[in-house]
């Protein structure tokens, strides 16, 4: 590896030069300070280099703090491509397409759930379906889940699950338009119809947090975030459904990178042209997996807020349990950007990426669009996660984005050893964290030392200016599956 | 002979999977990620399924035939612990346009019929005894999103056949 060639620009981040390997178009920059680059593999570099040999990549391939090895794209990549010159490609988005994340704020304060947390955290793991084999409680018909497919959130909250007024806080209004459920397989509906409303496994989770620290008072009030407050992390995304419409579009990307002539330095970076039929059907499919995912967290927030009102047997009103925000942090979008003063039409590529649009954006909801969008970054277990804003630097730099959280460090395998002899839930219980698993590696594999301390992860994107710090939110109660 | 190992990769999980012959190593690739599921030992021979699955590539072979057990998995529970392979050819039959996934049917152009023509096709048949997941009698481990081509590697060595295959969990 030629990781010497590799040049630090400034505090937060580094250069992959164009001559770090043949056929780059554009050069890499990695968002890294020099703590996390001793974090970082060299497999992850030669990724960002070969996303940098793709036809109509624009201005450079990008990799965020959280960066690891991915399959093609590294987890923590984005990429941009010319919609006339550039491709789309489904290793860019991802496997779990819109696995993402949504925060919920309550009016609780973090003494009044502490005496009842055992009963609150047994409540939610019983009320939402999670784990390997699980199945949920939703049976789609075929034609329920072409709704789905169109609608999204909506869907959800058109079948009881949650109320309007979520809908304008998600990121797409919790729908792409652009769907199209004709192009998806049999095998995906199939795989898509007991998994609507399920948490799923792996690094997904539920979480119950307080605001531990405000860095941005202002921001933090016009978020609804106070100081103790109760908050509720989910993070899931398309299941079953998404994974399957990956697997089939990969094998038509193979194809169609060999019809196109596209030259691949590995076969997960298989893309078409974004004018070719292949990228169009893939990006419409990619749609409808993103809208399957938005529906399922819109499922799992109303369950949440049912878990709530049981145990602690009060109205959703006293409750307040209501959607900060819902953001994607793998997706394929067009958006516009400035590129060398001219405004262009792009697909942006963010995998294990987060949108980090600045104040003013016209994408963004009416009651956010003063302070910028909100970005929801989770953290490890047992740590930490952070609300951040969207900032104009990330709009200039980074096509506006940001990173999506921890990011591992150890393989699971070294977890689970690692973890051999010790009672983790215990080791949480003790720290006051309360968490149930339906898997019995689940809680070894994802302990807190097999990840990058988020706090370092944050401060290089806060302090590169690519979105900045709200509030820190500590866990108290985690599902896991 | 170990019939397949378990590879530990950062952030990644995948098998290495060994067979005196290319069939035997398909199979042992797929009890392999069964193993990744579940404990191999406490699923019963209950049902049995039957998979046929072809591409135009030994590696493209591989890939389906993983995928198509996860999606059996992943949509009706169902995870096998007997694996008997009916047939295994390389042959240079057309593919059935329906089992290839073709979403806007181009494959049924005529141009593309002549390519896919000319091109071999590699094919399994297999029948797969198990049974279906049950949260209350099989350790959950590893949820498996999909197998993929990151770094998949088929080759002979000393007499064997190896396969390499990593998994997105």
């Amino acid at each position: 590896m030629t990781l010497e060639k590799l040049r630090r620009i400034d505090n937060t981040k580094i250069e992959v030069p164009l001559d770090y390997k043949p056929g780059m178009r554009v050069k890499g920059i990695i968002y890294v300070d020099t703590v996390l680059e001793q974090e970082l593999e060299p497999q992850s570099v030669e990724q960002v280099a070969n996303v940098a040999t793709l036809p109509g990549i624009m201005k450079s391939s990008m990799a965020m703090p959280d960066v690891h090895t991915g399959y093609g794209f590294t987890i923590g990549g984005v990429a941009a491509f010319d919609l006339k010159e550039g491709i789309v490609s489904p290793g860019g988005v991802g496997y779990d397409i819109n696995c993402g994340v949504r925060l919920l704020k309550s009016n609780f304060k973090k003494d009044e759930v502490i005496p009842k947390i055992k009963d609150l955290v047994t409540m939610l793991y019983s009320e939402i379906p999670s784990g390997v084999g699980s199945k949920g409680k939703i049976r789609l018909k075929s034609e329920d889940e072409r709704r789905l497919l169109l609608k999204g959130a909506r869907w959800a909250v058109e079948q009881g699950f949650g109320d309007a007024g979520d809908l304008e806080k998600m990121e797409s209004n919790g729908c792409i338009d652009g769907a199209d459920p004709s192009l998806i397989s049999d095998k995906a509906y199939e795989r898509g119809k007991a998994q609507q409303g399920t948490l799923g496994s792996g690094n997904h989770f539920l979480e119950v947090q307080y605001v531990d620290e405000i860095y941005d008072e202002h921001a933090a009030n016009n978020l609804g975030l106070f100081h103790d407050q109760i908050t509720v992390m989910i993070h899931t995304g398309s299941r079953g459904f998404g994974h399957q419409v990956c697997t089939d579009f990969i094998q038509v990307m193979a194809k169609a990178a060999s019809k196109y002539k596209i030259e691949l330095p590995d076969r997960e970076l298989a893309c078409a042209p974004f004018g070719s039929a292949e990228a169009q059907d893939y990006l419409a499919a990619m749609k409808a997996a993103a809208n399957y995912a938005w529906a399922n967290r819109q499922c799992i927030m109303h369950w949440t807020r049912e878990a709530f009102m049981k145990v602690f047997r009060i109205s959703q009103g006293k409750l307040g349990m209501t959607l900060i925000y819902d953001v994607a942090h793998n997706i394929a979008k067009v958006e516009e950007h400035q590129v060398n003063g001219k405004t262009m039409k792009l697909v942006v590529h963010r995998k294990g990426a987060t949108r980090a649009f600045p104040p003013g954006h016209p994408e963004l909801p009416e009651i956010y669009r003063h302070i910028g969008q909100p970005v929801l970054i989770p953290g490890d277990m047992g740590r930490a996660s952070f609300v951040l804003l969207g900032t104009e630097k990330a709009m200039q730099e980074t096509f506006g984005s940001t990173c999506h959280g921890a990011g591992r460090v150890m393989s699971r395998h070294q977890a689970v050893r690692m973890a051999k002899g010790r009672a983790i839930w215990r080791e949480m219980e003790d720290k006051g964290i309360i968490v149930m698993a339906a898997g019995r590696g689940t809680l070894a594999e994802e302990m807190s030392e097999a990840y990058k301390d988020i706090s370092n992860v944050v401060d290089v994107v806060h302090n590169a200016g690519i979105s900045k710090k709200v509030a820190r939110l500590r866990p108290i109660g985690v599902i896991k599956g | 002979m170990n019939k397949f190992e378990i590879l530990d990769i950062s952030g990644d999980v995948g098998i290495k999977a060994f067979g005196k012959d290319i069939k035997e190593a398909f199979v042992h690739a797929a009890l392999g990620m069964f193993s990744l599921i579940t404990d191999l030992e406490t699923i019963q021979v209950k049902k049995a399924i039957d998979v046929t699955v072809e591409s135009d590539s030994l590696d493209g072979l591989i890939v389906s035939w993983l995928n198509e057990l996860i999606f059996h998995f992943d949509t009706y529970g169902f995870i096998g612990r007997k694996i008997e392979v009916n047939e295994f050819t390389p042959t240079l039959t057309l593919p059935s346009p329906r089992r290839v996934f073709d979403p806007r049917g181009e494959g049924k152009g005529e141009g593309e019929v002549d390519k896919i023509a000319s091109q071999p096709t590699y094919k399994i048949k297999a029948s797969i005894r198990g049974e279906e997941f049950d949260q209350q009698r099989h350790e959950g481990r590893l949820l498996i999103k999909a197998a993929t081509y990151h770094k998949l590697k088929i080759e002979k060595k000393h007499g064997m056949f190896e396969i390499r295959v990593i998994f997105d969990i």
